[in-house]
């Protein structure tokens, strides 16, 4: 019975990791620079979930806080009754950042693709090395 | 080399789930992330902002200047992308 809740109570963390280790193993094994910027971003949605995560309470709704207008207005407000607001807030500028970095490394590749015609780092090197032969 | 880098992936793996046997668990309402500043925002979104989603109030009225920040991010964002996409003739 411990066990059993132990497990439910840590499985969105260890699956959280697992996403994180598929991201961090894109970003340094991969040879693609296309996939490197997936893995980070991959990487970046880990962490994302990890700290919705950490919103939830078991039994709570959105946090919009029932009956604000009308007859009902004014009463108690439980707050166990409503997720963490904050996580949410915080995540929502993450996930802003997130989609700039992605946008910027993209545009990035694609002058690296302009300039040497492939996204393989080894390709690239190549061209380098032909370069600095030439000077 | 890869198989370093498999390693290596492995091994922060292993350390982020040893790391959490400390964490509070699933839907815990008393976790700390949920016990310290947030009931603050659930409690007086209504009295405060008038708005009953503490969301919105949080993201626009507690944390404008965040938002501000974060609008100057994705301007930034969206200007490096146009000076670097752009073909000069």
């Amino acid at each position: 019975m411990d066990t059993a809740q132990f497990i439910i109570g840590k499985f969105n963390y260890w699956v959280y990791i697992v996403l994180m280790m598929i991201g961090f193993y894109a970003m340094i094994a991969k040879r693609n620079l296309v996939k490197k910027v997936v893995g980070m971003n991959i990487f970046q949605t880990a962490i994302i979930l990890f700290f919705i995560s950490t919103s939830s309470k078991s039994g709570a709704t959105i946090p919009i806080i029932q009956n604000a207008h009308g007859d009902a207005a004014g009463h108690a407000i439980n707050v166990a009754q409503y997720a963490n607001p904050l996580p949410h807030v915080l995540m929502l500028t993450a996930i802003v950042v997130m989609v700039s970095t992605f946008g910027v490394a993209l545009a990035l590749l694609i002058m690296v693709n302009r300039d040497y015609g492939t996204f393989e780092e080894d390709e690239i090197y190549e061209t380098l090395e032909v370069l600095q032969l030439k000077k | 080399m890869k198989f370093f880098a498999f390693i290596v992936v492995l091994f922060t793996g292993a350390l982020l789930i040893y790391g959490t046997v400390d964490m509070p668990n699933w839907g815990d309402p008393n976790s700390p992330p949920n016990s310290h500043v947030s009931p603050r925002y659930i409690e007086k979104t209504l009295e405060e902002t008038a708005t009953p989603n503490a969301v919105t109030s949080v993201l626009a009225d507690y944390r404008g200047y965040d938002t501000l920040g974060e609008t100057t991010v994705i301007f930034t964002a969206g200007v490096v992308c146009i000076m670097l996409l752009r073909r000069v003739k």
